[in-house]
């Protein structure tokens, strides 16, 4: 699904990504855990196609096509969804008339027919229940007034709405509540399938109690230091990212 | 000829026919106080960014002929879905045959101010010229010259069933016109009104349209007062609407500057009574060379009242958009709530605003609020929409769309609503 390959990014000249290979198959979850600072977000910045970052080497392919040569909106008709950790307030613009545009602008590319106002009714009513949102949602400007709770679940619940192949975690536990959490985690859960990979970053290892993932990876420096199943997540809870420093510096 | 020769020479014409009109008093103190004041030059503060010179050297013609299908032109125009009444004027002058009346109380009246001056003089003289300040010089000219213009009259506890659309159509295709119209608007206690201005203009030559509005509302009444500029072409407008309001009542005016070379919008609100709202929103959407000047004046005369004031810009290409708003709170008038914003979108790197808002306050128990900004279309949400697969130009048209629908939602016709989508969607 996704091939890193020796991927390396700076902003302003700064190198945050120093050389970063990962690949994902269909319907693993795979974590990235580290440090503050360590480029956890540059690189879903990078993989959603933020121009802030200039990708200096490496390549990225995305389901047999080069993802860095395309733009931020044909990755998203490609299949690919970015949890923003701090979703935007957009006043005026509301969330059906947003997700009408996004879902028909994807079957464009797509070569498909625009959905029927009907249609579309029917399936974002679905899809509401499904995820457990609130009417209200529907009617409202685009995350304009929502608690930090309601934008992480209005995230999950455009990712339910615009069915991705693979979606990016960016730091989504950040600023919930221990019952937010819990909300969040049980609408991405619902979102697992065999052929829907996700790639989940966080800080802390609290979100994948809930969100339980195949791969854990240590992200430090720009590099994948370490790797391992559930369990690497679970030891750095108990002993922080102190020690995979100082491994890290004993091989340098 | 420049303007002031011009209007020298028209008036001196004027003056010596035999048979003189009923407002020769009125006309001959204003062009004294013209003669006097002249045309506002850059080193008046409040024109410190209109330049009228260009416009002044240009060269017009006061002229009623014209051989437009006017009808058909108002027909193809979209506010003709409004049902509504109806008044024409082509170049100042009353188009009888395109009046459309639906209003079946003949006391609401609705005419022409000649025919208004004789047929309802004790009205007429009780308003016509008593609001406006006579001083500037555009409305002295107006004043000394007026064309022709709408005596709109709703008396006490009556209320317009339609909305009255009084259309403006500058034809400029035989020469450059110059017209003066000239609306006065009654609206007595406890009625109510909805009076959309419309102005369209054809044809490849000069225009200057030289606008006085005068506006009474008494004790309890209401009006919704729409402007809507959409005069294409080498058409320069100024407009004066000084609107004098009563206790308690509602005023929601807007204005929408969407055609036109250059325009400049003066609109003075003299809150004259306790427990007034005065509402005042605009949006201008210039592009190309386009030139847009909005000057407002709010005047809190008297306690309790409240005003709320939003313009709203989205500037392209070279275009030029002034906006000037002076809260004025006067020293009686406590518990006075005043807004005012003006906010602009720049979309392009030559695009200029002049932005000035102005409060003074002699009360001292007052809430008062002013500000502007002016930026680009913010990067982050533009990105948040691109990164659901939205196009970039989807993304922007979405974003200034919600950025107009501020405005959008204080006009309660939605034709109107209609006409502003359909101008972002050209103008992009």
């Amino acid at each position: 699904m996704l091939k890193i390959e020796n991927l390396k990014a700076s902003i302003e000249g700064k190198s945050i990504l120093n050389g970063i290979n990962l690949e994902i198959k269909p319907g693993e979850v795979h974590a990235i855990m580290g440090p503050n600072g360590a480029g956890k977000s540059t690189l879903s910045a990078v993989l959603a196609g933020r121009n802030d970052y200039e990708v200096t080497e490496g390549s990225v392919d995305f389901l047999g096509k080069d993802l860095l040569d395309l733009s931020p909106e044909d990755r998203a008709r490609e299949g690919l969804f970015l949890a923003f950790q701090y979703p935007i307030e957009i006043p005026g613009v509301s969330t059906t008339n947003f997700l009408k545009t996004a879902i028909n602008e994807k079957r464009k590319y797509l070569g498909l027919e625009p959905m029927e106002a009907t249609d579309f009714l029917k399936f974002m009513r679905s899809k509401m229940e499904e995820m457990e949102m609130d009417k209200s949602l529907t009617s409202r400007s685009l995350n304009e007034g929502f608690s930090g709770g309601e934008k992480k679940r209005n995230e999950v619940f455009q990712m339910a709405m615009l069915e991705p192949k693979l979606a990016i975690l960016d730091e989504t536990d950040s600023g919930l509540d221990i019952d937010a959490l819990r909300l969040v985690s049980a609408g991405v859960n619902k979102l697992r399938n065999p052929d829907r990979s996700f790639l989940v970053i966080t800080h802390y290892q609290r979100l994948l109690d809930y969100i339980v993932p195949d791969f854990v990876h240590v992200l430090y420096k720009g590099r994948i230091v370490k790797s391992g199943d559930a369990s690497l997540a679970k030891e750095l809870e108990v002993k922080g990212y102190d020690w995979i420093k100082q491994e890290v510096e004993a091989a340098v | 000829m420049n303007l002031v020769q011009q209007i020298e020479s028209e008036f001196k014409l004027y003056e010596h026919q035999a048979q003189k009109d009923d407002f020769f008093e009125y006309r001959k103190k204003a062009f004294q106080t013209f003669q006097k004041n002249g045309i506002p030059t850059i080193k008046n503060e409040e024109w410190k960014y209109t330049n009228l010179s260009k416009i002044s050297e240009i060269g017009f013609q006061t002229s009623c002929v014209s051989n437009l299908d006017a009808d058909a032109l108002i027909k193809a125009g979209i506010l003709n879905k409004i049902e509504s009444n109806k008044i024409v004027f082509v170049n100042g002058c009353l188009f009888p045959e395109l009046s459309v009346w639906l209003e079946d109380d003949p006391s609401i009246i609705c005419t022409n101010l000649a025919k208004a001056r004789k047929e309802h003089a004790a009205i007429f003289e009780n308003h016509f010229g008593k609001y406006l300040p006579q001083e500037e010089g555009l409305n002295a000219m107006n004043s000394a010259l007026m064309s022709d213009g709408a005596f709109i009259y709703v008396p006490a506890g009556k209320r317009m069933k339609y909305p009255l659309m009084l259309t403006n159509i500058t034809d400029a295709n035989e020469s450059n016109i110059l017209q003066q119209p000239r609306n006065l608007i009654v609206i007595e206690k406890s009625a109510a009104a909805t009076v959309i201005e419309n102005y369209i203009a054809v044809g490849e030559n000069s225009s200057f349209t030289n606008v006085v509005n005068e506006i009474f509302v008494d004790e309890n009444a209401s009006l919704e007062h729409y402007k809507v500029q959409r005069a294409k072409g080498n058409s320069y407008h100024n407009n004066y609407t000084q609107i004098v309001q009563n206790a308690n009542t509602n005023i929601n005016q807007v204005t929408l500057t969407l055609d036109g070379q250059w325009v400049r919008n003066n609109l003075h609100f003299n809150m004259n009574g306790e427990n007034c709202n005065s509402l005042l929103y605009g949006l201008y959407i210039p592009d190309g060379q386009q030139f847009v000047d909005n000057h407002s004046r709010v005047d809190h005369a008297k306690p309790n009242c409240f005003s709320d004031e939003k313009y709203k810009g989205i500037l392209k290409d070279k275009s030029v958009a002034v906006f000037n708003g002076k809260i004025m709170v006067h020293l009686d008038a406590q518990k006075t709530n005043a807004y005012q914003r003006n906010q602009n979108i720049l979309l392009s790197n030559d695009a200029t605003v002049n932005t000035k808002p102005q409060l003074e306050i002699f009360a001292d128990d007052v809430k008062c609020t002013h500000g502007a900004t002016i930026g680009q279309l913010d990067e982050e949400p533009m990105f948040y929409l691109r990164s659901r697969g939205i196009s970039e130009n989807e993304a922007r048209k979405l974003l200034l769309n919600a950025f107009a629908d501020d405005i959008a939602e204080k006009i309660k016709i939605p034709e109107l609503v209609q006409i502003l989508e359909e101008e972002i969607e050209r103008k992009l």
